[in-house]
């Protein structure tokens, strides 16, 4: 049986959930003799084969069009999908800007941030992607596993990601469940 | 008792008892929110669901009464997929975001409950309505976004606490909890004890001087009692390295069940005065901080060689029995008058009336719960002794006729069937009138205290038809005519058949007043003043009087105007710190525990006061209990405590 490919890709979110997958640390050794590691946002390979891959991990919220676009290219290679963290799992912190208008939001970014002068513009131009409401992984393409977490502990990155290169379902209960 | 099924387990039950009690009882875990032990149930939230055979939908364990022969299955997939499901609508109602929430980790009962049902997301994301906070009280924040509306708070707001404050307006999503009439909480009726955030099961009451100071899981709590009056309330401190952090009311002390006020809760966390950490003496002019022994050395040699007429002892009353008793057996000893700062106006009156064996004893605080006529007159008992007023107030439901009489606003005025605002200074001749009316002597139309006759009647009318009617006072109002009063009150409690309860004073004061701490104090001709001040915080009035002695020897816990003039300062722990017996004002010999070391290896104030006396020379007898009951007592001191206390 070949090595199961997995690939991840980060949205809306601080990427504390890849550094905490990173200290897994020598775990991680264990871990590429299991799973064959394709596209990360921290290696050469951006995007998941065409071919596809068994294991999708998408890190962070969805927040704009590109992230839109990020979440149904990962949807649609990858057999099972992961949601990363609080981000991908609730919308998480980036999900705070939801109680305002993305208008308002752009505005107090761009325009009367305190170290802005009186000429800043929102950005408009038509190549930029346009910012959404911050929404969870789940609320725009079928996700088959939460992992929850601020970020998830190394611990239970590791537990998922092995249960799954092992062919087997993980199951996020008790002391692996965490939501903070 | 009835017999009844629990997940194909049999149990007999007593008849009455909800199902989710019986499963408590049984050990079977049944999740709930809205409900609480020290709550009615109400069955809002929905959680404890349960299935039960012959009834066509599930029903909520919390609200439903046993029957016999009943069947109850917890743990159906029906009853986890409406949890689960009941969950899902919590979360959706409002923003509940655990990692920016302060319960977030194993403190908020919402986030267990869908840990317990191994919830890994939402179903239904939250409707992102956002919800004001509401900072504006000074003690107390609302984060509605957290709220659940499960209405604890509102319940222990009015069953606990009886000031009706908190309330909810608008109906299903726009739901709110309201203070008032919806004002912000901190312009409201509140009075800030803070039970709604104690009973708050997620992050939507926030104490402002606890809140991320730690996780229950990084915490100590200990239960002891609190000395901030006579009342002696239980509480469970809660400390984290050496630090106080919060405070709770303890749910199982029998004195207040659970209920304490904003001084008891509050005030300690919010302590800004400085701690005293090394003994001073003023030498050749300038304060310089000396060794312990140096310290208490010339402590002892100042006493000793002191005129003793030009010079008096104080201590406080929040010190626990034990330094009550070497203060008054080593200063006895030396000639030097020994007192506490009130006693001699407030319980020594009482306990004059109560040695010549006139007076009688006075009721319990558990016989305001069963009252039918509570009089409160001569002090306003929801600003000194406040949680005897929740026992009072939290009965006007129940039918509970309140009286109050003063010349003062008092608080209780809204919650009474009848206030009586007299005429200043006429609170003594208000208790002669009432005696004349329950002889049906006739009394006078213009009487000084500006009340009708009618108001009389009506008055001992309700002392005289009540089961079992209690007048409580207090000295504040009587001022100097208290012994007038407390002799007059004695009279109209055996007129009406009323039973008495004063308030006394201090946490400690009906054990000094029982050790002969009590002297009036006067300053005339005083030149020396050894003043064991402990923790206390002492008002403006006794300061300035104070700072005129030339020789002052202090035992404090914290820096004050006193400590800047004193001759010399010794450092002592404070009630946390300590660890000893109180008294409290209806006789319970109560222990408080150290929650925490105290620093700098300070020692207790009876520790220093014992060392002092071994400067003197003088022998101290450690069993206080003998002297504790050798004058008779206004209220019963309990017999098998006494015993219990070693």
């Amino acid at each position: 049986m070949s090595k199961p490919k997995v690939a991840s890709d980060w949205m809306a979110g601080c990427s504390g959930c890849h550094m905490s997958f990173l200290d897994i640390d020598e775990r991680i050794v264990k871990l590429v003799e299991l799973v064959d590691l394709r596209s990360t946002p921290i290696t050469d390979l951006k995007q998941p084969d065409e071919a596809g891959v068994d294991v999708g991990i998408l890190e962070g919220g969805i927040n704009n069009t590109a992230n839109e676009e990020v979440a149904k290219l990962m949807r649609s290679r990858c057999k099972i999908l992961v949601a990363f963290g609080d981000c991908a799992v609730f919308g998480g912190v980036p999900a705070l800007r939801n109680f305002f208008t993305i208008e308002d939001s752009l505005k107090r970014v761009y325009k009367d941030i305190e170290s802005n002068d009186a000429e800043a513009i929102i950005p408009s131009d038509p190549e930029l992607c346009k910012p959404t409401r911050v929404r969870a992984v789940h609320e725009v393409v079928p996700v088959d596993i939460f992992m929850p977490g601020c970020p998830p502990d190394a611990d239970i990155i590791f537990y998922v990601l092995s249960e799954l290169a092992q062919g087997r379902m993980p199951e996020l209960k008790n002391d692996k469940l965490m939501w903070n | 008792m009835v017999n009844i099924t629990i997940d194909d387990k049999k149990f007999e039950v007593p008849e009455g008892t909800t199902v989710l009690n019986a499963a408590r009882e049984a050990g079977i875990d049944i999740p709930t929110l809205c409900n609480h032990p020290m709550l009615t149930p109400y069955g809002g939230c929905r959680l404890c669901l349960v299935e039960v055979d012959g009834f066509r939908t599930l029903q909520p364990s919390c609200t439903l009464p046993v029957i016999n022969n009943m069947v109850i299955r917890t743990d159906t997939p029906k009853v986890r997929a409406a949890r689960k499901f009941i969950l899902n609508m919590i979360f959706s109602e409002r923003n509940h975001f655990c990692p920016y929430c302060l319960v977030s980790g194993g403190d908020c009962e919402l986030q267990n409950a869908a840990y317990a049902e191994g919830m890994t997301h939402w179903d239904l994301m939250p409707n992102w309505e956002p919800h004001l906070l509401d900072a504006s009280h000074p003690y107390i924040i609302i984060e509605h976004n957290r709220c659940i509306l499960c209405r604890r708070c509102v319940r222990a707001c009015s069953e606990l606490v009886g000031n009706f404050t908190l309330g909810f307006e608008e109906r299903g999503a726009q739901c709110t909890l309201v203070a008032d009439l919806g004002v912000p909480l901190g312009e409201s009726s509140c009075i800030g004890c803070g039970t709604c955030v104690q009973v708050c099961p997620t992050g939507a009451m926030i104490e402002r001087w606890s809140a991320y100071h730690g996780l229950e899981k990084d915490v100590k709590r200990t239960k002891t009692i609190c000395v901030g009056c006579s009342v002696g309330c239980g509480i469970e401190t809660i400390s984290r390295n050496n630090r106080l952090v919060g405070i709770d009311g303890d749910w199982d002390a029998s004195v207040n069940n659970g209920v304490i006020c904003d001084i008891g809760r509050f005030h300690p966390v919010n302590d800004e005065r400085i701690r005293l950490t090394m003994p001073m003496m003023i030498k050749n002019g300038s304060r310089v901080e000396v060794s312990r022994e140096e310290a208490l050395r010339s402590a002892a040699e100042y006493t000793k060689s002191n005129k003793k007429e030009q010079t008096i002892a104080v201590i406080s009353t929040r010190l626990p029995i034990e330094a009550l008793d070497v203060f008054k057996q080593l200063f006895s000893a030396i000639g030097i008058l020994a007192t506490t700062l009130e006693e001699g106006l407030k319980t020594k009156p009482i306990a004059t009336l109560a040695d010549s064996g006139r007076y009688p004893t006075e009721a319990t605080l558990d016989e305001l719960s069963h009252s039918d006529c509570v009089m409160v007159i001569g002090e306003d008992i929801t600003k000194d002794h406040q949680v005897t007023s929740f026992f009072i107030k939290r009965r006007v439901p129940s039918g509970l006729k309140i009286i109050s009489v003063s010349s003062e606003p008092v608080g209780l005025k809204n919650f009474s069937r009848l206030h009586l605002k007299i005429n200043a200074g006429s609170e003594v001749e208000f208790i002669q009138s009432l005696i004349n009316t329950c002889k049906s002597e006739k009394i006078d139309e213009q009487s000084k205290t500006g009340i009708k006759p009618d108001d009389f009647q009506q008055v001992v009318d309700w002392l005289k038809t009540s089961k079992n009617p209690l007048i409580m006072y207090g000295q504040e109002y009587f001022k100097n005519k208290f012994l007038d009063a407390v002799e007059k009150l004695t009279e109209l409690a055996e007129a009406s058949h009323a039973k008495l309860i004063s308030t006394k004073g201090g946490a400690n004061s009906l054990a000094a007043s029982q050790l002969g701490l009590d002297q009036p104090i006067s300053l005339d001709g005083v030149k020396n003043v050894f003043f064991v001040v402990g923790d206390e915080r002492l008002s403006e009035p006794v300061l300035k009087k104070f700072e005129k002695v030339s020789n002052l020897i202090v035992l404090a816990s914290y820096h004050s105007p006193l400590t800047d003039v004193a001759q010399i300062v010794l450092p002592i722990q404070t009630w946390l710190e300590d660890e000893g017996t109180y008294l409290n004002v209806d006789g319970r010999l109560q222990k408080s525990i150290r929650s925490f070391e105290a620093t700098n290896q300070i020692k207790s104030c009876t520790d220093e006061l014992l060392s002092m006396a071994e400067y003197v020379g003088v022998e101290i007898d450690k069993n206080w209990k003998t002297r504790l009951t050798q004058r008779r007592s206004p209220v019963e001191i309990d017999e098998n405590k006494m015993k219990e206390i070693q």
